[in-house]
């Protein structure tokens, strides 16, 4: 059984089909990329997996569930919206312990798995401060966080990276790489490319509502990467920009 | 019910957070009613008693003692009959009254029958002012007798006056009634060489406080006589302008909360809500609970300032504590419509405010209901800010009895009902 199920979604508002058709599965433990641009449809149709928008045709099967906005179903869907979804001023610690209360947790248990989503998201120095003094890296890790709290299996990714630096962004990478040794289901938006190749086992390429193409990295390219040609040529290693930049600045978390 | 509570709380740490908000939901309702109120009259009419004096003894002594508690600056006594005295104080307007009874010249105000002595008429709950009255004519009586003494002649012809009428009592033995006239003309010899010495102030002064103070008797003879207050109108503008301020304290957590509201569904915080698993009926029910419970904490904390720091005095606080209960259910129904009334902050804010400055025009915010011309407090029939304060009136100032405040709490807890139930399917249908 795949861990999310999506066929013929639609959805649209107004003249503007947002999501026109659209198939695709996640099996169990697996991470999946939609990858497209602004106003491809990813958004809406995370929105529609976890029940926060009734789809205007298709279905949508959670966990073998065909109804997301079942309670028993939301306590296996984690999620991390696109917005920044904290309160600016509640401390990290008073975000977390609220949002883990909404999904039951309390005493004991919610008081270690705060303790977990701050060390998890390198928090726990600054549990104390209100979010609006955090900068927007702290704030992206924050947001990430509050939605795996209560330990879920299948996980929703919605552009989780958006203006952040690449401290932040790196940590959040290594954050979701150790999600998925743990073998959980997860559900990536993205427009960086390079973020869909270094995470996603598969990758749908989505725009205007519609997938444009489905596969592993390595058959996209394959497939749309052009003819294959033999080149010769010498290749001199050398990193990437940002490899400069981490070298330069470090690793280190700023915030 | 555990999320509805974390969601309430959440928004009620939120609100205490927030400066500006705690401002208008507590600070400016305060302002309201101490501006209103002291332009109103009300600042300094509490330091100065309303006083009737009744003088039935009409003795050189008793019009000593109405001289001195005229000559208090915590008083502004007027002279008057006890049947005049006891119905001023009964209607509230007048705080006591004091009675010199016959023969209390004859002693002093101390000792005597029952039917002799001084008497002060004050409602049961007027406990401070009772016994602040109680202190004043004490002073008055003390002082009145001091100055009998030390002005020679009184007090010499007092003596005299006691010596006759011992002379005229058959019912004392021989030798007690020789005591008693050896004593009084011993001290009407004293007396007499304190006024050819010229030296009386000083020292009968201290000997006058002195034995009057360690009186045998035991005291003066005061006795408070229980005059409920009718109750029937304000005894202060602040008892009119502290209700009247409640508006702006609903008001200033219905504005809140319903921004609040429109505020998390654009800043995302709404989605998570919804996202988790809890209903959205749960999500809606904390929101007005927290609405509820800020109201009825504005509330209070406004009325508790008027009653601790403005004396405004609470006539029935089973009735007020239903009242500020009702209001608080009313408003938060009002805050649901309200958060449905735009998509944006700015377009609720707008919105809500322009409505809630009309209620409080028309309903008793601005113009007290009880200074509202005719025509005004039938076009105040359709605010629910005019039942709000009216009902905290009924429990302050009004004497509402439950046939009288039922009605008014009905209108208010329909009135709620019917803001939550279609605010709710609004916002709800909104989502979809």
């Amino acid at each position: 059984m795949n861990a999310i199920d999506v066929a013929s979604l639609r959805k649209s508002y107004g003249s503007l089909t947002a999501v026109d058709d659209l198939s695709f599965t996640v099996a169990r433990g697996e991470t999946f990329g939609l990858l497209g641009p602004n106003g491809a449809g990813k958004t809406t149709t995370i929105g529609m997996i976890v029940g926060a928008l009734s789809p205007d045709g298709g279905s949508v099967t959670v966990d073998g569930e065909s109804d997301p906005t079942r309670p028993a179903l939301r306590q296996r869907i984690g999620v991390a919206p696109q917005a920044l979804a904290l309160y600016q001023d509640l401390t990290a610690e008073e975000n977390l312990r609220f949002f883990g209360s909404l999904y039951g947790l309390s005493g004991g248990r919610l008081a270690e798995r705060v303790l977990w989503a701050l060390d998890f998201s390198g928090l726990a120095e600054r549990r104390r401060d209100r979010v609006s003094a955090y900068s927007g890296g702290m704030q992206r890790r924050l947001n990430l966080v509050c939605g795996l709290l209560h330990d879920p299996p299948v996980i929703l990714l919605d552009e989780p990276t958006v203006g952040v630096d690449p401290q932040s962004r790196n940590a959040i990478f290594e954050s979701i790489e150790q999600l998925k040794r743990e073998g959980r289901t997860i559900l990536y938006t993205t427009h960086y490319m390079e973020e869909a190749e270094r995470l996603c086992d598969r990758v749908a390429i989505m725009d205007r509502g519609k997938i444009l193409a489905l596969d592993t990295v390595e058959a996209l390219l394959r497939a749309h990467g052009g003819p294959e040609r033999a080149v010769s040529h010498v290749t001199i290693e050398r990193g990437t920009l940002e490899d400069v930049f981490l070298h330069l600045t470090g690793r280190m978390l700023r915030d | 019910m555990n999320a509805i509570w974390a969601i309430a709380a959440k928004d009620l740490r939120l609100l205490l957070r927030d400066k500006a908000d705690l401002f208008w939901v507590l600070g400016f309702p305060i302002l309201i009613a101490f501006f209103f109120g002291s332009i109103s009259g009300g600042g300094g009419k509490r330091a100065v008693m309303p006083v009737a004096i009744v003088d039935q003894d009409q003795t050189a002594y008793s019009r000593a003692v109405v001289k001195q508690l005229r000559s208090s600056e915590a008083l502004r006594a007027e002279e008057a009959s006890l049947d005049s005295a006891r119905l001023l104080v009964r209607r509230g307007d007048l705080v006591a009254y004091v009675a010199l009874l016959p023969g209390t010249g004859e002693s002093f105000g101390f000792g005597g029958d029952s039917t002799s002595g001084v008497e002060i008429g004050v409602d049961p709950r007027r406990t401070a002012e009772r016994e602040y009255m109680r202190g004043l004519v004490t002073a008055a009586l003390f002082q009145s007798m001091q100055g009998s003494y030390a002005s020679g002649g009184g007090g010499r012809e007092m003596i005299q006056g006691s010596l006759e009428r011992l002379r005229a009592d058959t019912t004392l033995g021989a030798e007690v009634r020789g005591q008693r006239s050896r004593l009084l003309q011993s001290l009407d010899q004293f007396m007499s060489v304190l006024d050819s010495t010229g030296g009386a102030a000083g020292p009968i002064a201290a000997a006058g406080g002195s034995s009057a103070g360690g009186n045998a008797s035991g005291g003066p003879n005061l006795r408070v006589v229980e005059i409920a207050e009718e109750d029937s109108g304000p005894r202060s503008a602040y008892e009119v302008t502290f209700p009247s301020s409640i508006a702006w304290a609903l008001i200033g957590v219905c504005m809140s909360f319903a921004v609040s509201i429109v505020y998390e569904r654009i800043t995302g915080t709404f989605l998570r809500l919804r996202l988790a698993p809890i209903s959205r009926s749960q999500v809606l029910a904390g929101k007005g609970l927290a609405a509820f419970l800020a109201a009825l904490a504005a509330v209070s904390f406004v009325l508790l300032i008027g009653v601790t720091a403005f004396h405004v005095r609470v006539s029935n606080p089973l009735l007020l504590a239903a009242a500020i209960a009702s209001s608080a259910f009313c408003f938060t129904g009002i805050m649901m419509i309200v958060a449905t009334l735009g998509r944006t902050p700015a377009s609720v804010s707008g919105a809500g405010w322009a409505i809630m400055m009309i209620m409080s025009m028309t309903g008793g915010g601005m113009v007290p209901l009880i200074a509202m011309p005719a025509w005004m407090q039938r076009v105040s029939d359709f605010s629910l800010v005019k039942y709000a304060v009216l009902s905290v009136e009924g429990a302050v100032w009004r004497g509402f009895g439950w046939s009288e405040m039922l009605p008014v709490l009905a209108i208010l807890l329909s009135a709620g009902a019917a803001g939550v139930v279609i605010g709710t399917r609004v916002l709800q249908a909104r989502d979809h």
